[in-house]
């Protein structure tokens, strides 16, 4: 989007506050300052004036909460709110030289996976805004005072998506250079300079003196104009009143100015004063020179990961030879794809490709559900793999942070299909050096492959640093001269094209005794070639400590400081667990020994069967567990340790099956769920966990489920179980109940949570579960 | 900020019979929770009148109805509306921690807790350092008593806590992050007695299971 005003005016002169301004004026504290569109315009008027005669060059519509969600109750529609908004504004703007900006605040509900609201649904709502704003013929759109990347994403998306319009966004950040939810500086410049915002900053939260240093930040990560917003200083607590004036604001913008940033406003607090007092001190000054920090990057909002030097990408999600993972997949058993995802970060890897092909999975679907569930609990930015450009499609829109897209080839077809989208969601690229001939069998034809894929990369947009490329490491038991090639391939990139480089490690030693060895040699060899992001499994400890060695002589690990942590929590004694020899697997499971009742649980399987460990072993561990917790000699955290130990029985048993394709050990089925309206969930997650334990299979519908969802997916099931946390939810679980016992064959139903007593649940003809262990009575009763 | 752990115990239905294993589970818990989340909070003083619907506070332009408020309130020429909350990355830390280990989740859940009431003692404790001539009550929330529910949106719309906390009211009327916490605090020019804690003001006095097992939660 050309934005040719911001090569007109080196420094541009936003507005100050639109609320805190109405709230001097007489709008009482929590009052909905965008229905004055309607009811006060005059008074809205009266302040745009002021702005513009301050020297605004653009002022703010009142439109910040002019969304569905925040208009619901008040009877009017965002596209009546929105297009009085705009012409109040333009009226006033009309003769100058000043533009109207469609101001789109955050929406006031908090997105998945912190709160109910969908990704998609976030983006419809933005959507109404955005075309409403840009038919009334506002000039820009500026997107501010987000404190969720995900939500900055949903508005950006739907403001590039639908209107030709430039966009602004700014973020709010607490002292600590974090926002509310976690972002940091670098991930929100990057993740939405790459989603094609025109200019990016800060507003709102803190005063100019302490967002100084975080705009500093902002400037070195990226090539956008930078926009100052901040607040009249910080309020007093007692009264409610800013501490900076206008002249003090002004000055304390100077070090704003010295560190790159080029448009300045106020927000709460300010008023026209302070802007006439911002303009006055821009007069004379010229815009700093800026250094762009061009470093090789990708981030969830919470983790951002710089690569300048090696970074471990995890390899495990990926059904590829892993039986257990394709019957997840089929299963839809996004549960234990988690699991494995939550290991390898836990090992120390600091990226997870993602892999869900697989013949009967619809990829395009499957792909944005396992990146939602991924990033509900790892940090890690993804890599999402894939040939697919539907699934790379949907699981980068999704995706909240800057991804890397694994692959393109340097096949002229695959390049045009996918490098585009790679583009549109500012993601990274991996390169394989292959092409409708097949791999290369030089060096010199590699990197002739990655050159042209780099080149193709450049001619969409796509700068050099989000260009990786995948030399290809070949089975050296089947070609033994290739690993050399590949070597001098990676060397050749790095050093002569200056990219980052990509490896699948543990291919070279498929076929050979004592792999490890081989994959790790193989790795050392690659990373001094100049590997940076070799994939692997971060479970495997040689691979890992081949890495941390890596670092200390490549001198990344500055005073051999993660090394030596590393190594000196390894001498540390290890749990004091009694030896396997002496312990029963009754015995890990009731003390909450993971490791040990696995263990344990795989040697049972030599003399046992599957079932026989279930029933003779695991169950009566279980129950003892349960009567300890049940007298009060066992609180929850240990009842929880036993089910965990158990689970990992569980899932022994489980692989054990799968590998042989036998069929799962199942005892029949329960829904769980949440109540509607109710987003607390970890009473019914303890539930689950202990339930899962006893082989139930449990269909988790998760928190905040509508009782027709619930009902559909009860039918045929025998048992139902239900929980809610406050009052205000329990007409929600009635309505639940009754749904449930209309069906054609009505399922038991029990329900628990906080404010559920025995007669509550009595009256509405459901059983009273007080705990998990209640809730395992019950469902053995029902079940079996 | 330090939350206590016999708070954090008490509510994983332990108290002092706690094992050692679960002590010390819980301090590193609660030590690990203190070096990454801190509680935030607003607070606004008011004015308060009285009047025949209830407790009005004027510039918030909010009335508090019942006699919860006019209990506590009896005595006071002004009220404070507080907000506290541990944000939502104590949220994405418990979702995280739930995928790993669902022991440790309800023990990291417990600590959550205990540290969002010390976010509430120490607004508590700035509010009656910048008003050192005034005697506070205690805190009461929306849902004790007959405090309406309902003002859970109104405390929060009145302190703004979207923007300056990210604290959200959902339509069912739940905080969200879920360690969230508004309160009215009355400020008076007389001492004020301890009304509000103890078993026998709670709500939940018939059902609540620490009470069934002769503990308390702390309130």
């Amino acid at each position: 989007m050309a934005c040719d005003f911001l090569k007109q005016f080196p420094i541009l002169i936003l507005d100050g506050a639109m609320g805190t301004v109405l709230q001097q004026r007489g709008l009482p504290p929590g009052g909905q300052p965008e229905l004055l569109n309607l009811t006060d315009p005059a008074l809205l008027d009266a302040v745009y004036r002021e702005y513009i005669a301050a020297g605004s060059q653009v002022i703010y519509a009142n439109t910040f909460g002019a969304n569905a969600l925040k208009l619901r109750a008040s009877g009017h529609s965002v596209d009546e709110v929105v297009t009085a908004a705009i012409s109040i504004a333009k009226q006033a703007a009309a003769g100058t030289e000043t533009l109207v900006a469609l101001d789109v605040g955050p929406l006031g509900e908090l997105l998945e996976p912190m709160g109910s609201l969908p990704f998609e649904r976030a983006y419809e709502i933005f959507r109404e805004m955005m075309t409403a704003g840009s038919r009334a013929g506002a000039d820009l759109i500026v997107i501010e005072t987000m404190t969720d990347l995900y939500e900055a994403k949903a508005a950006l998306l739907a403001a590039k998506e639908n209107t030709d319009l430039p966009v602004f966004v700014t973020m709010s950040f607490e002292a600590n250079g974090r926002t509310f939810t976690g972002c940091t500086v670098a991930s929100m410049a990057r993740t939405l300079e790459g989603l094609g915002a025109d200019a990016v900053g800060l507003n709102c939260s803190l005063g100019p003196d302490l967002l100084s240093p975080l705009l500093r930040e902002l400037c070195e990560n990226t090539r956008l104009p930078v926009i100052a917003k901040p607040n009249a200083g910080l309020p007093d607590p007692v009264t409610g009143r800013y501490d900076m004036g206008a002249e003090a604001f002004a000055q304390a913008l100077l070090p704003c100015l010295e560190a790159g940033v080029t448009i300045f406003g106020g927000c709460c607090g300010t008023s026209p004063e302070y802007i006439r007092e911002l303009c006055k001190v821009m007069a004379d000054k010229r815009p700093a020179r800026r250094t762009y920090d061009a470093v090789s990057f990708a981030c969830t909002a919470v983790t951002p990961c710089r690569v300048d030097g090696v970074r471990i990408i995890g390899e495990r999600v990926n059904p590829t030879g892993k039986k257990r993972f394709q019957q997840a997949l089929l299963e839809q058993d996004l549960d234990y794809i988690l699991d494995v995802a939550v290991a390898q970060e836990d090992a120390g890897a600091d990226i997870l490709d993602v892999n869900v092909g697989y013949p009967g999975v619809d990829e395009a679907d499957m792909l944005p559900r396992v990146v939602k569930k991924l990033q509900s609990a790892v940090s890690l930015p993804l890599q999402l793999d894939s040939s697919d450009p539907a699934a790379l499609e949907a699981g980068l829109r999704v995706y909240n942070g800057k991804a890397i897209v694994n692959s393109v080839n340097g096949e002229q077809e695959v390049l045009e299909r996918i490098l585009p989208i790679v583009k549109k969601y500012g993601a990274a690229v991996v390169g394989l050096t292959l092409d409708k001939g097949g791999i290369p069998q030089t060096a010199e034809e590699r990197v002739a492959i990655a050159r042209r894929i780099l080149d193709a990369a450049l001619s969409y947009g796509i700068p050099k640093e989000d260009v990786f490329i995948d030399c290809l490491t070949l089975t050296v038991s089947a070609q033994q001269e290739q690993a050399a090639e590949t070597l001098k391939a990676v060397r050749t990139v790095r050093e002569e094209l200056g990219l980052q480089t990509v490896l699948g490690v543990s291919n070279i030693s498929f076929g050979l005794p004592n792999r490890g060895l081989v994959s790790s040699t193989f790795l050392v060899q690659a990373m001094s070639a100049g590997l940076t992001l070799p994939i692997l499994n971060p479970n495997q400890k040689d691979m890992m400590d081949a890495v941390a060695a890596f670092r200390v002589l490549s001198g990344e690990d500055r005073a051999c400081r993660a090394y030596v942590e590393r190594f000196a929590q390894e001498t540390a004694p290890v749990v004091a667990a009694a030896p396997s020899g002496q312990l029963t697997l009754e015995d890990a499971v009731i003390r909450g020994l993971k490791a040990e009742a696995a263990k344990l649980a795989k040697a049972a399987l030599e003399t046992e069967g599957e079932l026989a460990v279930v029933e003779g072993h695991l169950i009566p561990a279980l129950d003892a567990v349960g009567e300890d917790y049940e007298k009060g000699r066992m609180f929850l955290p240990q009842l929880l340790s036993a089910a965990q130990a158990a689970q990992a029985v569980f899932e022994v048993i489980r692989t054990a099956l799968a590998e042989r394709g036998g069929a799962p050990v199942k005892k029949g089925a329960l829904v769980i769920a949440t109540v509607q309206g109710d987003i607390h969930d970890i009473g019914k997650n303890i539930v689950k966990t202990v339930l899962e334990n006893y082989g139930y299979e449990i269909l988790d519908l998760g928190r905040d489920v509508a009782p027709q969802r619930i009902a559909e997916a009860a039918r045929g099931v025998k048992l139902v179980g239900l929980s809610a946390l406050m009052t205000t939810t329990l007409p929600a679980m009635e309505e639940t109940v009754k749904q449930l016992l209309a069906l054609p064959q009505p399922p038991v139903v029990m329900v628990g949570g906080a404010v559920v007593t025995p007669e509550y649940a009595a009256g509405l003809g459901a059983r009273y579960a007080r705990d998990a262990r209640e809730a395992v009575e019950i469902t053995r009763e029902v079940l079996g | 900020m330090r939350l206590d752990h016999g708070d954090a115990l008490r509510y994983l239905g332990a108290g002092e019979q706690a094992p050692e294993e679960l002590r010390l589970a819980v301090e590193r818990t609660a030590a690990m929770l203190e070096e990454s989340v801190q509680p935030s909070f607003v607070y606004r003083v008011f004015d308060l009148e009285r009047r025949a619907e209830g407790m009005f506070l004027r510039g918030a332009e909010l009335l508090l109805p019942g006699e919860m408020a006019q209990t506590m309130l009896a005595d006071c020429s002004q009220a404070a509306l507080l907000a506290c909350t541990l944000g939502s990355r104590f949220d994405a830390m418990l979702l995280a921690e739930q995928a790993r280990d669902m022991a440790r989740a309800v023990i990291l859940d417990a600590c959550g807790s205990a540290l969002v009431e010390a976010g509430c003692d120490e607004a508590e404790r700035q509010i009656a350092a910048r008003l050192p001539e005034y005697f506070l009550t205690d805190r009461f929330s929306p849902g004790y008593g007959d405090l309406p529910l309902e003002l859970q949106r109104d405390i929060c719309a009145v302190l703004d806590s979207r923007r300056r906390l990210g604290l959200h009211v959902t339509d069912s009327l739940l905080l969200n992050p879920v360690k969230s916490v508004t309160a009215v605090i009355g400020i008076s020019e007389r001492p004020q007695m301890a009304r509000i804690r103890g078993c026998a003001c709670c709500a939940m006095r018939e059902h609540c299971t620490l009470r069934k097992g002769g503990n308390h939660c702390g309130l």
